[in-house]
């Protein structure tokens, strides 16, 4: 799902927080803007249509004299903060006088904020025919306006009642702010209800399939041999690069006595399936090559058994080999898998066919005698079929040119490690595409 | 990868250029299976622009071609490039996919 992908590589994952408290921590960030957004329109729509549609037209009354003390009068760190105003005014019939003393309003707009709007605590009516009061910047009641002179005082100009001047705005505004709020809400229940518990079941989902593809990786790493300092007469080591998302790539070693016995494969598909048939294979082929059964034998057990599961469409290339340690005579069964070279050459070897496809298929062995000082290395398509970043292919002839300058000398593991190196570079910033798996043998 | 489907005296011909390999076996497949998987037809894959096969894309010409002679058809490999036709040979497919 996207937005699970999203969240799952944002940062949220990194500060380790459960969806919940991710989801939770992105309502209160919402909440916030949204209040923010509906704090600011209603301040400046207020103060601009009170502005625009009430301050030309008032014949209602006169103001008599007026005065505004700021911030500025009295030295404070905001110069501009509304301290007091005073207002002498008349009103030209009783009842606005009446009204003004009940709940009046005065609207301020100095220069650098017009249309602001400052409530006044308290104002005080003082005779019949005009008043003057003191409006303090608190509270919620009144309205003050000032407009600016070219400078500094501030003039007072109208003094307005706030339910007579902002009826219908402030309704207006009011249904605004609860529209506001009701999006806020629908948002936070339909996240929290909805939501939530649909990106964590696919988190789940995703962690269970995360899991899943671990064990077939620990799985594959344990199929694999790890110890190679078996025997003195000769000198082996492999690597293995899994891709992530787990692919077949096998590769196992060992002495029997007189003879080395080394193989590597490579089961077609990627995911768990071919982990596990993998895994598979190298349990049933290290037990087999112990009770001594020969490699054609052998090659075609492990080719029933793919081919006992046909569903998943498997297939598996695999070079398998004993060499014996007395004579140096390798003997070896190829089932399609890439060509081995033997000090720099390409061994010849007669075509056989890919285990896991025809269930009757009989390989045959081949024989090469080796001789001390020989270098082997195997590897899987990975290594031949890697490609840099426009594409190309690192294919046979590098690998064989790498082989060819290889120095004297060097510990089969250097070798691994040299190629391994060789190929990242050769990728430069592309990906590795499939397993690599490389083994070196050299006899001493 | 592109593929160019025609047909021609009861011969499917899908002729496939470019490059078929872990990224593009799966288009190569969906795109192949509406042909082999009816019934009784005869398919060639026509591999003249092939230019490279990975081993793994030869997993879908298998299924592919067991798919066809499941439905009594038949399905071959016709004008494979050198390139391609190596890893036909180094995984002995070549006998039983590549018309001779």
């Amino acid at each position: 799902m996207f937005l699970s992908e999203i969240l799952h590589n944002f940062e949220l994952v990194k500060l380790n927080l459960t969806i919940r408290q991710g989801i939770l921590l992105l309502l209160i960030v919402f909440g916030l803007i949204t209040g923010g957004v509906t704090y600011f329109t209603v301040r400046y729509f207020w103060g601009l249509d009170v502005e625009k549609e009430y301050l030309d037209d008032r014949d209602d009354m006169v103001i008599l004299a007026s005065q505004i003390e700021t911030g500025l009068d009295r030295g404070d760190e905001d110069p501009f903060r509304f301290v007091e105003a005073t207002a002498l005014i008349q009103a030209k019939d009783e009842n606005f006088s009446y009204m003004l003393r009940d709940s009046a309003g005065i609207v301020v707009s100095p220069p650098f904020m017009a249309g602001k709007k400052i409530p006044i605590k308290h104002f005080e009516a003082r005779t019949k025919d005009g008043f003057g009061g003191m409006a303090r910047v608190w509270g919620y009641d009144c309205f003050v306006i000032f407009y600016p002179l070219s400078h500094h005082p501030y003039e007072l100009v109208a003094v307005y009642d706030y339910n007579y001047v902002f009826g219908d705005e402030a309704r207006t505004l009011r249904v605004f702010t609860f529209l506001m709020l009701g999006i806020f809400l629908a948002v936070a229940l339909l996240t929290w209800f909805w939501l939530t518990p649909v990106l964590e079941s696919s988190f789940a989902r995703r962690q269970r399939a995360e899991d899943e593809l671990r064990v077939a990786h620990d799985l594959q790493q344990k199929a694999v041999t790890h110890d190679f300092d078996v025997d003195p007469r000769f000198e082996i080591h492999a690597e293995l690069r899994a891709m992530k998302d787990v692919g077949g790539d096998i590769y196992l070693c060992g002495s029997l006595g007189e003879k080395l016995f080394f193989t590597i494969g490579d089961v077609s598909d990627k995911g768990t399936a071919a982990a596990f048939m993998m895994f598979m294979l190298s349990s049933f082929i290290r037990s087999r090559v112990q009770e001594g059964v020969s490699l054609d034998v052998l090659m075609g057990e492990v080719n029933r058994l793919i081919c006992k599961n046909p569903e998943y469409e498997m297939f598996c290339t695999l070079f398998m080999g004993f060499i014996d340690l007395d004579t140096l005579e390798m003997e070896f069964c190829n089932a399609g898998h890439t060509r081995t070279l033997i000090d720099g050459e390409f061994l010849a070897q007669d075509p056989q066919l890919i285990a896991g496809i025809v269930p009757d298929y009989v390989w045959h062995t081949q024989k090469l005698q080796l001789h001390h000082g020989a270098g082997l290395l195997l590897y899987t398509d990975g290594v031949t079929e890697a490609r840099d970043e426009s594409r190309a292919l690192f294919g046979e002839a590098r690998l064989q040119a790498w082989m060819k300058q290889r120095p004297a000398g060097t510990s089969c593991r250097e070798d691994c490690e040299d190629l391994l190196q060789t190929l990242a570079s050769f990728r430069g910033k592309a990906k590795q595409n499939d397993d690599i798996a490389i083994m070196s043998i050299k006899i001493k | 990868m592109k593929t160019t489907i025609t047909e021609k005296e009861g011969i499917i011909t899908i002729a496939v250029s470019g490059e078929l390999d872990t990224d593009t076996t799966q288009a190569f497949r969906s795109e192949a299976e509406p042909v082999t998987q009816r019934k009784g037809v005869n398919v060639e894959l026509d591999f003249t622009e092939l230019e490279y096969i990975s081993s793994k894309a030869l997993r879908v010409l298998i299924s592919l071609q067991q798919q066809v002679i499941a439905g009594g058809g038949t399905l071959k490999v016709t004008n494979v490039q050198p390139a391609v036709q190596e890893v036909f040979d180094m995984t002995g497919l070549s006998a039983s996919l590549i018309k001779d």
